[in-house]
């Protein structure tokens, strides 16, 4: 209740002084009025944007009461930084639901420095990376593990969250927005299905396709025993850089694989099923005996080819084993 | 490895020729799927392995010991001190009784078998059970020639036999039989209606309950056949009967196992059974209102019907598992959706390996030729579909997805796969192997309704003796291949399956065949080093130290250690309650002093740790290390954090760079006390840890609250003993005033493993305010 009011004294105040406060020059600012621009701030971004100035002022001016969770980042286009997007989005979501919960205090704030804004505070803190999350405490200066080690914890909005609950004891509860994209999606999915098969109502005779059925069944199956799945969960790169400057198709060892790799592994797969279905039709339909015995030849090669193809595969990421058909 | 027997047939009537050749097969299969499982009891000894077979173990001589009734209301006071164990309401029953029925019988028929090698051989006996059932589902789905090479198929292959050593004495074991067998018997309900097949079939599934917990895959597969049936219009008479039959019995004889209770009632993943339940009884209903009613007044009706009862069986489920009447979905269950779910709240889950996703390698390692082949079978059983084979298909789909999701799996995948493979290559081989005097049978025809000679002759195709006679005979050809292709094509198949079956054989003997609680290492010149250090350690335990005394490891040897050392726990392998396996590994990894504060508010008497760095063994506490503290900072997080045991750079090291939180906490200690006065060999420096090729970060301290009570040979094992509060601390005495004047006093300093044990047990046992009990 108290912080309310408080709120709304300040709003109003903020609302007289908005544009007075903007000129005004800031150094030499108290305490006091540093956080109530803070909160000002605050109220309308949770995320408050920074420039070199302003950082110096609110976060390197000396004495706080606040802590300040500052990224550190290079949003524009020109500087390609694709994992900053994302790495905005988990910020702002924690921002978001330290903004609405009820934890809500002047004693932390989150803030973003953008390199092309700031570039001299990259420099003052000697940063060339981004993005880099740092805490900055109330008291002291940021030690090391005051800045976020992203490459470990990875900037999840959840990693974030804790990440603050360890260094400011204010433990965040991380809210979501909730995300409708996947059941849109999925329902229009499902309508567009139904849609197609009420205007081809008259038409059915696809859905008693065999073949149609038995080709979903099997490429199914071909993305499962590929290991599309261990990607999912993964998430592991497309390719390797090899150390001899060439790119790795074939992951080293056998507890890891690339997006590549499972492809190359599904067509693999796929054409050694085409060759066993090529020789058995070629055995059991009638016809050209001509043509039927190209087919049979041409499925054995295909199976025999292929499955030595994928067996050296196999050979090479496990070491030692010992066998191999046709080569090596 | 396939075991290709049987003569070739010309006899038109063959019924016994064919039933003994399938005989023979079977029996072949039998005998090398039971011997390619013995490598482990061959290199060691027959012995139980891992972790969780001995508990398994334990309860087993404990049933045949005291009775089966006094097993089920066993209160095991020795796990998860102080909390104890209620075993008879907590474990699937099904392999106890197996083997306990087994015991009794052999004994009865005074052959003494001791109950550790009937568990040690239960499960590569029942090897050849599965490949049975195996042989009798193909049978009902294909035909007799693809069913015999399934049974071989699943007789060698690496994903069953992972799971089937001897030795490894699991629920798996005896579970894929159970679950083969049951979904033979019904199909075999599903063809022929009859309430006998129906009541097998869920006599077996009780069976499959009290066996292992994956018997859920086995009451949501069934309906889901059922489901699907139905909505392809192939709603049946036999179809009701046998799915009604087999659902009421099935359910109630599950809920006679203790462990599962009312949950077929209560929890979702039971939910789908009831539901198909009533949706086959609204079926039923309408086919009887579509005989009285007409054609526009039914159509009016189904609609109503339809949204009335899909809305009140909606809001049902809703309002009771809001109410919490139906239990939401289990969190190992949950995990098979939403993989992400594990990662993120339940570590204990994602620190368990089997539980990871599967990579494309660990498909090829486990099935080889099988993984490549079987979407050809799919792709057949698609194209000619029947009932029972729409059943094989939802198999194939819904294990090829399970499997993909975790490793562990692999072992519902396996048997579809060797059953859809046998049929792709059957399929291929009758094709090329006929000969071709009678082209009207080159053509497939379904196996179903041919049972007798002229045809089933030609059936028996699988077999190498085959293939010198035909290259003899066949001269003319029709509009056949010819011989010169068929042949390449049949030996180079038969090449490929010869590549399968000596991958098997080198799989099984060189990964899957080590008993994990006895190592082996190879010298330079060939000759082999056993280390039985674990077992060493075990035995210390149970001879040293009283028969109450209470043990903390990590949760992994919880086990092992009631199992071999017959001493209480705190935690083990069955990882109900995290809190208390959280404080376990708050206490390893908090410093000396706060872990002695837990370890005395948990009444520990002896810590045991695996340590590795000696032998260079990787999988000791110190890399298990980064799942204690994760799992005790869920539970604790303000006082464990496992950024303390990260560098600044984010390594997990051991070595002087490693943070102080790291080199001070107990587990640490313990493992690498003394540590750094050893060298190993003369080319390292003291301390040189061999698992993580570092030399220690801390290497001289000294414990103050722990004393070393035993070492094994190579530190594999160690075991402190927890000092009790009146242990140190006590005010000095003066030498003037005490009344036992010990002339000398040994002070341990470099202590060989021999003076070490005298130490201890002569060591005189001082307690405050008594008089000791022996002078030295």
């Amino acid at each position: 209740m108290k912080l309310h009011i408080l709120l709304c004294v300040l709003f109003t105040t903020c609302l007289l002084n908005l544009t007075e406060s903007q000129v005004r020059k800031k150094d030499g600012q108290s305490l006091g009025e540093r956080v109530q621009q803070l909160m000002d701030m605050n109220l309308k971004r949770s995320v408050l944007r920074f420039n070199g100035n302003k950082f110096r002022d609110f976060v390197k001016s000396t004495p706080r009461n606040y802590s300040v969770i500052v990224m550190f980042t290079a949003m524009a286009p020109q500087r390609q930084c694709s994992i900053c997007r994302h790495a905005h989005d988990e910020f702002q979501i924690v921002a978001n639901s330290f903004r609405y919960s009820q934890a809500y205090s002047n004693k932390l704030f989150f803030a973003l420095v953008d390199f092309d804004e700031g570039p001299d505070v990259f420099q003052m803190l000697r940063l060339n990376t981004a993005p880099v999350f740092m805490h900055f405490p109330a008291k002291g200066k940021p030690k090391q593990s005051d800045t976020m080690d992203i490459q470990r914890v990875g900037f999840a909005a959840e990693a974030i969250a804790k990440w603050i609950g360890e260094r400011t004891d204010v433990q965040l509860r991380v809210f979501r927005p909730p995300n409708y994209s996947g059941t849109v999606a999925l329902i229009l999915l499902f309508g567009l299905v139904a849609g197609f098969l009420y205007l081809r109502r008259n038409n059915l005779d696809f859905l008693y396709n065999k073949n149609c059925w038995a080709i979903i069944a099997v490429f199914f199956c071909f993305a499962m025993v590929s290991g599309q799945m261990w990607n999912h969960i993964r998430g592991p790169p497309f390719v390797h850089k090899a150390s001899g400057g060439g790119i790795a198709y074939i992951h080293g060892s056998s507890q890891g694989q690339f997006v590549l790799e499972t492809y190359i592994i599904a067509v693999l797969n796929g054409a050694i099923v085409l060759g066993m279905i090529l020789m058995t039709e070629a055995a059991s339909h009638k016809g050209d005996v001509r043509k039927r015995r190209i087919l049979a030849i041409a499925g054995l090669v295909l199976v025999a080819t292929f499955f030595s193809l994928i067996l050296s595969i196999f050979r090479s990421k496990a070491h030692g084993y010992p066998y191999s058909f046709l080569f090596k | 490895m396939v075991p290709d027997s049987g003569g070739y047939l010309r006899t038109s009537s063959s019924s016994g020729w064919k039933s003994l050749i399938t005989f023979t097969v079977l029996l072949l299969a039998w005998i090398s799927g039971f011997s390619s499982r013995l490598f482990a009891v061959i290199r060691f000894e027959s012995i139980i392995h891992e972790f969780d077979p001995w508990f398994n173990y334990r309860s087993t001589a404990y049933m045949v010991k005291n009775g089966f009734y006094n097993f089920l209301n066993w209160f095991d006071e020795r796990a998860w001190y102080p909390l104890g164990r209620i075993v008879g309401g907590t474990v699937y029953p099904g392999l106890m009784i197996t083997s306990g029925s087994i015991h009794y019988i052999l004994h009865s028929l005074n052959i003494p078998v001791h109950i550790r090698d009937i568990c040690v051989f239960l499960a590569p006996v029942f090897s050849g059970l599965t490949a049975i059932a195996t042989y009798l589902l193909t049978k009902e789905l294909w035909s007799a020639g693809a069913g015999l090479f399934a049974a071989c198929f699943i007789a060698i292959v690496p994903g069953y036999i992972s799971r089937s050593v001897a030795g490894s004495y699991d629920n798996e074991g005896i579970a894929i039989f159970a679950l083969q067998f049951t979904y033979y018997l019904w199909v075999k309900s599903v063809k022929t209606g009859s309430i006998f097949w129906a009541c097998m079939a869920s006599l077996s599934y009780f069976y499959m309950v009290s066996a292992w917990g994956g018997y859920v895959f086995i009451i949501n597969l069934i309906p889901l056949h059922v489901f699907v049936l139905l909505i392809m219009g192939r709603y049946s008479d036999r179809l009701f009967t046998s799915y009604t039959t087999f659902y009421i019995l099935g359910l109630l004889l599950s809920m006679q196992i203790p462990f599962v209770g009312f949950q077929p009632i209560r929890t979702s993943e039971h939910m789908a059974a009831a539901g198909v339940f009533a949706l086959l009884m609204a079926m039923l209903v309408l086919k009887y209102l579509q005989s009285i009613l007409s054609r526009a007044e039914f159509k009016y009706f189904f609609i109503l019907a339809a949204s009335i009862a899909a809305g009140v069986v909606f809001f049902t489920v809703v309002v009771l598992t809001y109410a919490g009447i139906i239990a939401p979905w289990s969190g190992r269950f949950y995990s098979l959706w939403d993989t992400g779910y594990a990662k993120i709240h339940i570590p204990i889950i994602a620190s368990v390996s089997e539980h990871q996703p599967t990579t494309w390698f660990s498909f090829f390692f486990d099935l080889h030729i099988l993984v490549t082949t079987f979407p050809v079978g799919l792709w057949y059983c698609i194209k000619n579909i029947t009932d029972e084979r729409v059943f094989v298909v939802l198999y194939a789909l819904s294990a090829v997805y399970f499997a993909g999701v975790m490793v562990r799996l692999m072992l519902t995948l396996t048997p579809v796969v060797c059953m859809l493979s046998g049929i792709a290559f059957s399929r291929l081989l009758e094709l090329f192997l006929k000969e071709e005097q009678n082209p009207s049978q080159s053509t497939f025809s379904d196996s179903d309704d041919e049972a007798n000679g002229d045809k089933g002759s030609s059936r028996m195709y699988d077999k190498a003796g085959k293939l010198r006679k035909m290259k003899h005979e066949q001269q003319k050809e029709a509009d056949g291949l010819g011989v010169n292709i068929r042949s390449i094509v049949i030996v180079a198949v038969l090449m490929m399956l010869m590549m399968f079956a000596v991958h098997c054989t080198w799989i099984t003997s060189n990964a899957y065949s080590s008993p994990s609680i006895v190592l082996a290492t190879y010298s330079q010149d060939g000759t082999r080093q056993i280390l039985d250090d674990f077992r060493e350690a075990y035995y210390w335990l149970s001879q040293n130290t009283a028969s109450d005394a209470r043990v903390m490891s990590w949760w992994d040897y919880g086990y092992q250690i009631a199992g071999m050392a017959n001493r209480t726990t705190l935690v083990d392998n069955n990882t109900w309650n995290n809190s208390h396996i959280a404080l376990v590994g708050k206490a390893m990894s908090s410093n000396e002093t706060e872990a002695y504060k837990i370890m005395l508010s948990l009444d520990v008497d002896y810590v045991l740790v695996i340590f590795g760095g000696v032998i260079g063994y990787s999988g000791d506490d110190i890399n298990k290390f980064l799942w204690m503290v994760r799992i005790a900072e869920g539970e604790h997080p303000k006082d464990i954090r496992e950024t303390d045991y990260f560098t600044d750079r984010g390594e997990f090291r051991v070595d002087s760079e490693g943070t102080p939180t790291l080199l001070n906490c107990l587990m640490y200690k313990l493992s690498y006390y003394r540590f750094g006065d050893l060298r190993l060999d003369y080319r390292t420096p003291t301390g040189f840890d061999r698992t993580r090729n570092v030399i220690i970060g801390n290497k001289y301290f000294d414990l103050t609250y722990l004393e070393e009570a035993y070492t094994t040979e190579h530190w594999l094992v160690r075991i402190y003993r927890v000092k009790k509060p009146d242990d140190f601390n006590r005010p000095r005495i003066p030498v003037s005033e005490r009344k036992i004047k010990r002339s000398k006093i040994f002070i341990p300093k470099k202590q060989t493993n021999k003076r070490k044990k005298g130490l201890i047990k002569n060591k005189p046992v001082v307690v405050k305010g008594k008089k000791p009990s022996r002078v030295s």
